[in-house]
């Protein structure tokens, strides 16, 4: 009877890890081994009050949702690699198109600052093909790098600047873009409550 | 059935869905009210909202939101061998924690003295 009962716990936390999958592998131990000392002190090696104890934790896969959840949403919140931030945005928000719109604001900035740092690491390889050019008189002819030498008549604006004007740039983007995002997930988080709880 | 899962089911009225919005929204705070006086264990957590603060949760929801706690830097946790002979994970607040406790404990306490001053002229009219 006794073994059944273990049988299950640890059947039921098998369950658990493999949805836990990607967590640090001591947070995954931790969680698990709570689990386990919960149902033991509820279920007492009794079959029937070890079932009613995995019941009042759910469904495996639903309980390894939500410490993911969590736990990507608070690592993002307090700071991290923009993918740890990504993560955390996906549990963010509410639907799909709620996703969508997230993660591609949040890539947007990122692709922006990839755009800049590269035009000034173009502008110290090939400083004659990576300038802040425009056309005098159409501010819409405006470009950054060409990948031709610049066609007559334009005229750069910012010569070696651009070097540090673009990092420094890059950076705020960086900077506003996860602030942004994290303001997000926190917003998210204590609207929410502790909803999937 | 529980009456947390009663509450959550699809069948649940109106009322019953406001209450567990309602209760939801104050679960962090009961939590660190629960680990004020001291170190306690998920379940002894669990039982104590329950005979305390009739918040009846599933253990399903008590464990992430400790995690998340404890993530966050508001709870500290620790294993002791207990005479069961099986460890127990206990919790208990870090200064941080015992800070966010009772800023949320007054302002809990603002609202609701608000609240009630509002709406005691409709509960003596409900009580004739």
């Amino acid at each position: 009877m006794a073994t059944d009962a273990a049988a299950r716990i640890e059947s039921y936390l098998a369950r658990v890890r493999v949805a836990l999958r990607g967590l640090p592998e001591r947070e995954i131990e931790d969680i698990l081994r709570e689990l386990r000392s919960h149902t033991e002190d509820l279920g007492g090696g009794d079959e029937r009050r070890v079932d009613e104890a995995l019941k009042s934790l759910g469904d495996p896969v639903e309980l390894a949702k939500t410490y993911r959840a969590e736990n990507q949403m608070v690592q993002a919140e307090c700071g991290g690699s923009p993918l740890v931030i990504l993560m955390g945005l996906r549990h963010a928000t509410r639907s799909r198109l709620g996703r969508i719109i997230a993660t591609t604001l949040y890539c947007f900035g990122y692709i922006n600052l990839f755009l800049l740092w590269l035009a000034a690491l173009a502008k110290l390889l090939s400083p004659s093909r990576a300038g802040l050019w425009y056309v005098p008189g159409d501010w819409w002819s405006i470009s950054l790098v060409s990948f031709d030498n610049p066609p007559p008549g334009e005229r750069e604006l910012l010569g070696w600047w651009l070097v540090p004007i673009a990092v420094a740039l890059g950076w705020a983007i960086k900077v506003v873009t996860d602030r942004a995002a994290q303001r997000w997930i926190g917003r998210y988080r204590r609207s929410k409550g502790s909803q999937e709880a | 059935m529980t009456r947390a899962s009663a509450i959550d089911s699809p069948e649940a009225s109106p009322m019953d869905k406001w209450e567990v919005q309602l209760r939801k929204g104050c679960l962090e705070l009961a939590i660190l009210g629960c680990l004020w006086p001291g170190k306690l264990y998920g379940l002894e957590i669990l039982r104590r909202l329950e005979s305390d603060s009739d918040l009846v949760l599933s253990a399903g929801t008590v464990y992430p939101l400790l995690s998340r706690l404890k993530a966050e830097g508001l709870l500290d946790s620790e294993w002791v061998e207990a005479e069961a002979g099986h460890p127990r994970k206990y919790y208990r607040l870090t200064p941080a924690g015992r800070r966010r406790a009772q800023q949320m404990a007054r302002m809990w306490s603002r609202f609701s003295a608000n609240l009630e001053e509002l709406l005691s002229p409709l509960l003596k009219e409900g009580g004739r």
